[in-house]
């Protein structure tokens, strides 16, 4: 379809970064592409479609977010497989975007089937089809251009690293560079056809330094002193692989064959490099890039593939990783993790507490006794802490997959589903009762053998065999549910506050992965669910504000109403994937029937543990008297434990971690 | 579904900023829509569906499944312009503006349009079976609880939003076609959010909010029985009432090309947009866009200081959290002690 003339991209005002980055890969293919990362509103997507029509001999090719993956690498030609009985290959968009600019906008929200399918693309440059019948090779060498709105999600480090180049698009902060873009924008409605004309000289203009510069670009020369400055800010900023390097030096030609040069000067080695390290850079500062880089478990993945495709692997990459990672540690660390330092040796030598349940014995008067003194947990007064440290959650929900081992599949937040919402990624083997057919993949597999097949009035032939069904994804979030100890003993120092904090930062993230959340609180007597699932984070939030603290600490009533949501929860949606998270010290003292409370406490654990419900606890006992009651429920619960010294986003990394290799 | 006679517009008690955002949509399509928030039972979806009523006739290529604008050649499907080519004229037909809704329970084939089973059974055929989207096409989308939405048909919403386009590559389809709509959705607040980026495609948010009133609360009922009680008759004695509104929308679309506005307006937009940290220059462009519209709805073709601080009053509140946790409320006396400083610095010599 032809579209309206394009806004030209000489009349896109300001975002010089912007356009220059996207000219230098136009002038050096090599430098492989561009990754715009803004927010929204900042032309992004104008600039790109504007980019085609500054082209010669190349196209700007689009991947729509709702792609599937045949149509991304290329599948069986139905019609001529039905009407000439031909197995022809009908090329896809990889075939297209060969030599070509790729573009994706919102790349962020790609299906991670598709992601695959582009990296493994990009990483041979071939595109290699083995399906239904057909098989086909070609090559696939494109640029890739993506933009995003970092505020909807992450990318995965290895497709991060895809990208040549990575510019930050912010918006114009001058009012009357912002009126004359409004002018700009209103002339171009009004007359789209006229408004193009206006900028046609300049356009022309610009093309023509671009041909000259492409011209240039193989006589631009460069000098060992900016290949030795490439690499040492690589190194610098703790890059791993040769990428870093060969890209900025690529940028670096780009620039002074661009500027009409022919060799490569310091200061475009420098500017090369603030656009080729920001998203490659593994220790960063956050509000540069919006992108966090990923220390230990993604740098071995995306370590191996670097070396498994690129032999003359520069080795300096690899020497900054261990030094990184010992500086990291420091930072990851918050000011409770700091203020409680001893407590958290002496925990750390805690023996495993085999015989625990003789210990819970033990324990139980002593905290009885504990009740009646002056311990936090007498503290009855009613008060309300407000909201504390909040921090930035780091990959909380794991979009960082671990390709090898989780079969590519990925995302915690994404779910196969068995229900007709979803979006159909891939076709797959029919699995059961036969529904939810994809007649597209079923078409192509009777494709080949409909020469051999006797037809009636139809002119496709369908087997049994052929029969395909579509696999869905659903990015739905978790359900996660927060059960809040809010006993007086939570109180005392602060500890409210900080568990408030946490579970805000929790919050925040949640919000940006779509999870549901919901509220349990126990104090006093009783637990009360005070949010009920939702995906309304907001609301969640407005609760917590509002939590108060006192009171006994009925942990069994928590646990049992936290077990009945979730069921009830899960009947309703199988999908939802529910995670409890239970913060809470453990001192359980108010039982819900006339025996132990915490014995009570542990056999609702059991039930919980018994419905497959992951939980994790996060013990926030303090102080040098600890009883270790929360490590013990965890383990009836068998959830994942920590004490909420560790509640830093390294943390949550970690726990997530863990999940997902569940 | 014609059968069911709709509810007046012109008898909607209250409710005035709803209605007017809605009208000056009908006005101006390009103002990207009116996303309406409130509590249940505040008339939105009845102001949307009555929206059908008040829009007049024009010109559609027959036979289109998208209903191509005859004369806008910069916006025709593939088939039109193939066929424009063969036989170069399109024959027309009358058609009128329709609302095209979209159930929240819709699977993206439905959306975006899937490959035609039945043709390919058949003949063996590649063709492509047009979705929702083909038919929103110059129409308003209707989306009812737009945030209880599956959050891919999102995606698929935004993109097409953003274009006027709708591609395809899904299904063996490879196919692009004009999707340009006017996105209407309503939500109620407290079932969850809508993404930022979602928010920030709409044009303007209007929060509705029931009739505190007693006399206006019992003037709802009355009416409501009445139309109930006879649907045809309680439609004619609004008549004249809408007949009004359909003027009133027709002059002011013709007025529309002629509205002119100053420099200085265009900066004061930018400063207010600066000044309250609004991402990107989308609300800009927005702002600007309603603030003509409503001048040609007031009759005039100067657009004056009212107007954009109106405009602003319907373009800003929904863009005003920069992060999820944000009170997102717009303390509109700042913007307008921000104004009256630039009147005043303007008034110095």
């Amino acid at each position: 379809m032809k579209r309206r003339a394009a806004f030209p991209f000489c009349a896109v005002l300001g975002q010089e970064n912007m356009k220059r980055a996207l000219l230098l890969n136009v002038v050096n293919p090599k430098i492989g592409g561009v990754l715009l990362s803004g927010e929204k509103g900042t032309a992004k997507s104008t600039v790109v479609r504007a980019l085609a029509a500054l082209l010669e001999n190349v196209s700007v090719v689009e991947l729509p977010l709702n792609a599937t993956e045949d149509r991304v690498v290329g599948s069986i030609d139905i019609q001529a497989a039905v009407q000439d009985g031909a197995c022809r290959f009908e090329p896809g968009i990889l075939m297209a975007a060969d030599q070509n600019f790729l573009y994706i906008d919102e790349v962020n929200l790609l299906s991670d089937y598709i992601v695959n399918s582009l990296l493994e693309a990009a990483a041979s440059g071939i595109n290699r089809v083995e399906r239904e019948g057909i098989s086909y090779t070609h090559t696939s060498r494109f640029y890739l251009v993506g933009s995003m709105n970092p505020e909807e999600g992450k990318l995965r480090p290895q497709f991060l690293d895809r990208f040549g180049l990575y510019v930050k698009v912010e918006g114009i902060r001058d009012a009357g560079e912002r009126a004359r873009i409004i002018r700009r924008q209103l002339e171009y409605e009004k007359d789209p056809e006229g408004f193009v004309q206006n900028f046609e000289e300049e356009q022309r203009a610009l093309k023509e330094k671009l041909a000259r510069a492409k011209e240039r670009l193989t006589h631009v020369t460069i000098t060992e002193a900016a290949m030795k400055l490439a690499a040492l800010l690589s190194e610098k900023a703790g890059c791993a692989g040769a990428r870093a390097e060969l890209t900025i030096v690529e940028t670096g030609r780009a620039m002074a064959a661009l500027d009409g040069r022919t060799t490569v000067n310091l200061e475009d080695i420098k500017q090369a490099a603030q656009f080729a390290l920001p998203h490659r850079a593994r220790k960063i500062e956050k509000a540069e890039t919006g992108q966090e880089t990923e220390s230990s478990g993604e740098d071995a993945a995306s370590g191996k593939e670097e070396e498994s495709e690129q032999s003359q692997k520069n080795s300096s990459g690899n020497e900054a990783e261990p030094a990184q990672k010992k500086n990291n540690v420091p930072e990851n660390k918050t000011e409770l993790e700091q203020k409680e330092k001893n407590s958290l040796s002496e925990d750390a030598e805690k023996p495993d507490g085999t015989a625990y349940s003789d210990e819970i014995d033990r324990r139980v008067p002593e905290k009885e006794s504990e009740k009646s003194g002056e311990h936090p947990d007498a503290v009855l007064e009613e008060e309300i802490q407000k909201i504390g440290q909040t921090f930035e959650v780091k990959n909380w929900t794991g979009e960082m997959a671990f390709p090898a081992v989780r079969n590519g599949s990925g995302r915690r937040s994404i779910v196969h589903t068995s229900s007709v919402m979803g979006r159909y990624v891939r076709a797959d083997f029919p699995k059961g009762k036969l529904w939810d057919i994809a007649f597209d993949a079923t078409m192509r597999a009777a494709a080949p053998h409909q020469k051999q097949r006797t037809h009636s009035n139809m002119a496709l032939v369908v087997q049994k065999e052929d029969i395909r069904t579509k696999l869905r994804e659903r990015r739905v979030g978790n359900t996660i549910l927060f059960l809040v100890d809010a006993s007086g003993s939570m109180g005392a120092n602060r500890r409210m506050s900080a568990v408030k904090g946490a579970i805000c930062s929790l919050l925040n993230d949640a919000y940006q992965k779509r999870d549901r959340v919901g509220m349990i609180a126990f104090r006093k007597k009783s637990a009360e669910l005070i949010l009920d699932i939702t995906r309304s984070v907001e609301l969640a939030k407005k609760k917590l504000e509002l939590l108060p603290t006192g009171g006994r600490t009925p942990l069994s009533a928590g646990l049992f109403l936290a077990r009945q949501v979730l069921c009830s929860q899960l009947q309703k949606d199988p999908d939802c994937l529910p995670i409890l998270v239970v913060l809470s010290d453990g001192r359980a003292n108010a039982a819900q029937g006339t025996g132990n409370p915490l014995k009570e406490a542990f056999r609702e654990a059991a039930k919980l543990r018994g419905d497959g419900i992951r939980c994790i606890v996060v013990d926030t006992e303090e102080g040098f008297l600890r009883l270790g009651l929360a490590a013990e429920l965890a383990k009836e619960l068998r959830a994942d434990y920590y004490k909420i010294e560790d509640l830093s986003s390294d943390f949550l990394t970690r726990i997530v971690r863990r999940l997902e290799e569940f | 579904m014609n059968q069911t006679k709709a509810y007046p517009f012109a008898a909607i008690v209250g409710q005035e900023q709803m209605k007017k955002a809605l009208l000056l949509n009908i006005i101006n399509p390009k103002l990207n829509g009116v996303l309406i928030r409130g509590e249940k039972g505040t008339a939105k979806s009845t102001a949307v569906r009555a929206l059908a009523e008040l829009m007049d006739e024009r010109e559609e290529v027959r036979g289109c499944p998208y209903s191509c604008d005859p004369n806008e050649e910069a916006c025709w499907c593939d088939a039109c312009r193939e066929r424009f080519e063969r036989e170069h004229q399109l024959e027309t037909v009358k058609g009128q503006m329709r609302v095209v809704d979209l159930p929240v329970s819709a699977t993206e084939d439905r959306v975006v349009g899937t490959l035609d089973i039945e043709a390919a059974l058949k003949t063996g055929e590649k063709r492509f079976e047009p979705g929702l989207l083909a038919q929103a096409n110059r129409n308003i989308l209707y989306v009812d609880e737009i945030n209880l939405l599956d959050d891919h048909v999102v995606d698929v919403l935004l993109d097409s939003a953003a274009m006027g386009v709708n591609t395809i590559e899904r299904e063996g389809i490879s196919f692009s076609h004009p999707a340009r709509f006017t996105l209407v959705g309503t939500m109620n607040p407290e079932e969850g959010d809508l993404r930022p980026q979602l928010l920030d495609r709409f044009g303007m948010a209007v929060d509705v909010t029931g009739e505190h009133e007693v006399a206006l609360r019992t003037e709802v009922i009355r009416r409501r029985l009445c139309f109930e009680e006879d649907p045809e008759s309680f439609a004619a004695l609004y008549e004249p009432a809408q007949q009004e509104i359909r003027k009133r929308i027709q002059s002011a679309k013709a007025l529309l090309p002629r509205v002119l506005l100053t420099d200085n307006l265009l900066t004061l937009t930018a400063k207010i947009s600066i000044f309250l940290e609004v991402d990107g220059h989308r609300s800009d462009i927005t702002m600007v866009k309603t603030a003509m519209t409503l001048a040609a709805y007031y009759g005039r073709t100067e657009v004056e200081k009212e107007d954009l601080l109106e405009a602003a009053r319907l373009v800003l509140p929904h863009r005003m959290r920069r992060t999820p946790f944000e009170e997102g409320d717009l303390d509109f006396s700042k913007v307008e002690e921000l104004v009256r400083k630039e009147e005043w610095q303007e008034a110095r010599p």
